[in-house]
């Protein structure tokens, strides 16, 4: 059932944006009206620019309101997975910050995600089913986490940032599990159902999903803007070309450890989200599994897209929780198989089945224009 | 008035290779300073101690009368001294806008806001979009460098540099690997920078050298071997042994005259000199 309103997703995005390849081409044969040719290439292009601007707007309105629609027709056991799912890209829109961005791979994020979700189920416990506040405790605990910790960590690149991260979210996650005030190895059980402005418990799977659903959008959008911001931009430098940066003036290591406060941040949120839906935190929910499948979306999603590893975190999710029963526990083995075939056939995961080659296209068309 | 840039007896040594030795170059502000010497001269090393990108042995760097020896790299670069790199150094999977815009944003103190995107930074954008006017590339700004060509990627380089606002720009053989034809836009485009912007030049083709520099340095062995005018260094009689008329570039091919190679063992000191440089060659 819920898998069905996942393709309707998708198949309604692979719609649109079908329809967005036919207005590239129907546009095409435009060039030999008269106003093309006296048209500047700097008119051309902010009219191409326009053009993409309004597709994409259409989509996400499209999207936001199928996912903000869908406890409406769907049964609760669907909403609370697809609640876990948001609660999970968060996490994963976190990794995708540091991996595709930034281009810093890591598996450490799963710690922050247990930080922030703790944070929420003591917060829940002992002072308030506030969820907003909650939520704010888990990220602000996510971030200082990641300072505390992240100093180390971004000293270093590639496999050994990787293996210090690793290393810090082995570490946090053993602490959990033997930590007696968070419940060691049973987890922290017994959190109320949260409440939002003083109303009543919001029991209702529905209401949950509706609240985790606006906490991610908004997550989602706040990193969009990092992502579009000059911030971003020096990230991707960082990506791309380090020497480079400092040659120009810039001290990357700021830059690097910023962002990974940021991921942090995100993480946490993304744990105190799932916390609240699940009412329940155990050291499993943050070990290195969870690591493995929040870096495994960014790959399948597509790194540096946002979009795309939040469908690949639908995806991980979806195959770890609800394929896996019913396939007799081979879930691993299907997410395998994915993997493999994403990194054989699409390099840039789902995000560059139909983002990617629209921009070609765009790209070509504008370039012929400009020459022409 | 102070020189923009002041090398003092600047050394840099490879445990016992002293690859650069004491060498002393002052620099006013607003010259096109070329620097020469045949391979193993010491010229990629001391451009990349002067830069900051490797560590002096000995001496100091002097930027408009301040020590800046112990600066690293980026520091440098705040004080207005960049460099460019003989194999481009892009950012290879942003696009040519956001190549410049990153100098740009840099200088106007923006690169690490993101309370708004980026193209709302109108001042940036727009500057960021000057300079690529300036270097030619108007027509490319979405574009991804990865699908730009060899010359047009080195005209992106210098407006790059040029959007970090320096006072001293260093060019690592930037026409290495260009067409003629390339190479000729390239040196249009270094006649058009701005007067009072000074130039240091890493150059192998001489032409190149001749045409745009005030003033040239020619290294041999680590050492400053003369310093002047192109004309003077034209007819130095040292450089032309050292460099340019002498066996010293046909050794560079296997099928070397042999009448040529018999002047060049009569020049006795040249030789021993010779002896030493295929050993200054190994660390380039």
């Amino acid at each position: 059932m819920r898998a069905e309103t996942e393709k309707e997703k998708e198949q309604e995005k692979e719609q649109e944006q079908e329809k967005d390849t036919v207005t590239v081409h129907g546009g095409t044969p435009a060039p030999p009206d008269p106003a093309p040719v006296v048209e500047a290439p700097d008119s051309a292009a902010t009219a191409g620019a326009d053009r993409p601007h309004r597709r994409r707007a259409a989509v996400v309105v499209a999207v936001v309101a199928l996912l903000t629609a869908a406890p409406l027709v769907l049964s609760p056991y669907p909403v609370s997975a697809m609640t876990r799912m948001l609660a999970f890209a968060v996490l994963v829109i976190g990794v995708d910050l540091l991996t595709g961005v930034t281009g810093l791979p890591s598996l450490g994020q799963a710690a922050y995600f247990g930080v922030g979700a703790y944070t929420a189920v003591l917060v829940g416990v002992h002072i308030t089913p506030d969820a907003m506040v909650q939520a704010l405790a888990g990220l602000v605990m996510g971030l200082v986490a990641a300072a505390v910790t992240g100093w180390v960590a971004v000293r270093a690149r590639g496999i050994v940032f990787l293996m210090l991260t690793l290393a810090i979210g082995e570490s946090v996650h053993q602490v959990a599990d033997t930590w007696s005030a968070v419940g060691g190895s049973n987890g922290l059980a017994g959190m109320p159902p949260v409440t939002l402005f003083g109303g009543p418990a919001l029991l209702a799977a529905g209401f949950v999903y509706w609240w985790v659903l606006v906490v991610a959008a908004l997550v989602f959008a706040a990193v969009a803007l990092v992502v579009r911001s000059p911030y971003g931009r020096t990230l991707r430098g960082i990506r791309d070309n380090e020497a480079r940066m400092r040659a120009l003036g810039y001290r990357p290591a700021l830059a690097r450890y910023g962002v990974f406060c940021l991921a942090g941040a995100v993480a946490g949120v993304g744990g105190a989200l799932w916390a609240q839906q699940a009412r329940f935190f155990s050291p499993g929910d943050m070990g290195f599994e969870v690591a493995a499948l929040a870096l495994l979306s960014v790959v399948i999603g597509g790194a540096g897209s946002l979009w795309g590893p939040c469908l690949g975190a639908a995806l991980v999710l979806f195959v770890r929780d609800n394929l896996s029963a019913s396939i007799g526990g081979h879930g691993p083995l299907v997410l395998g198989a994915v993997f493999v075939a994403v990194v054989f056939l699409m390099p840039r995961g789902l995000a560059g089945l139909t983002g990617g080659r629209l921009r070609e296209l765009a790209g070509a068309r504008r370039r012929k224009e400009n020459s022409s | 008035m102070t020189p923009l840039l002041e090398l003092r007896g600047l050394t840099r040594s490879y445990g016992s290779l002293t690859a650069v030795d004491g060498v002393d170059l002052t620099i006013p502000r607003g010259e096109r300073h070329a620097l020469i010497g045949p391979n193993g001269a010491g010229k990629s090393t001391l451009f990349a101690t002067v830069a900051g990108t490797l560590r002096a042995s000995g001496g100091s760097v002097l930027l408009s009368g301040q020590d800046i020896t112990s600066l690293p790299e980026a520091d440098r670069a705040r004080r207005g001294m960049v460099r460019t790199y003989q194999h481009s150094s892009l950012f290879l999977d942003c696009s040519v806008l956001d190549n410049v815009a990153l100098a740009v944003q840099r200088v106007h103190r923006v690169a690490h806001r993101f309370d708004r995107a980026a193209r709302r930074f109108r001042h940036t954008e727009a500057e960021a979009r000057r300079h690529l006017d300036s270097a030619g590339l108007s027509g490319r700004t979405g574009d991804k460098v990865s699908a730009l060509s060899h010359g047009e990627r080195r005209q992106l380089e210098v407006a790059m540099v040029l959007a970090t606002e320096p006072s001293l720009v260093m060019f690592d053989e930037p026409t290495a690997g260009m067409s003629a034809a390339e190479t000729e836009r390239f040196v249009a485009l270094m006649e058009r920078l701005p007067e009072d912007l000074t130039v240091l030049i890493v150059e192998h083709d001489l032409d190149v050298v001749f045409r745009l520099a005030d003033r040239v340095t020619v290294l041999h062995l680590g050492r400053v071997l003369a310093s002047g005018p192109p004309a003077a260094i034209r007819t130095d009689e040292a450089v032309q042994r050292a460099y340019l008329g002498s066996a010293r570039t046909e050794d560079l091919f296997a099928e070397a005259e042999a009448g040529i190679e018999a002047e060049a063992e009569a020049e006795a000191g040249t030789e021993a000199e010779a002896g030493t440089e295929a050993g200054t060659g190994g660390p380039r």
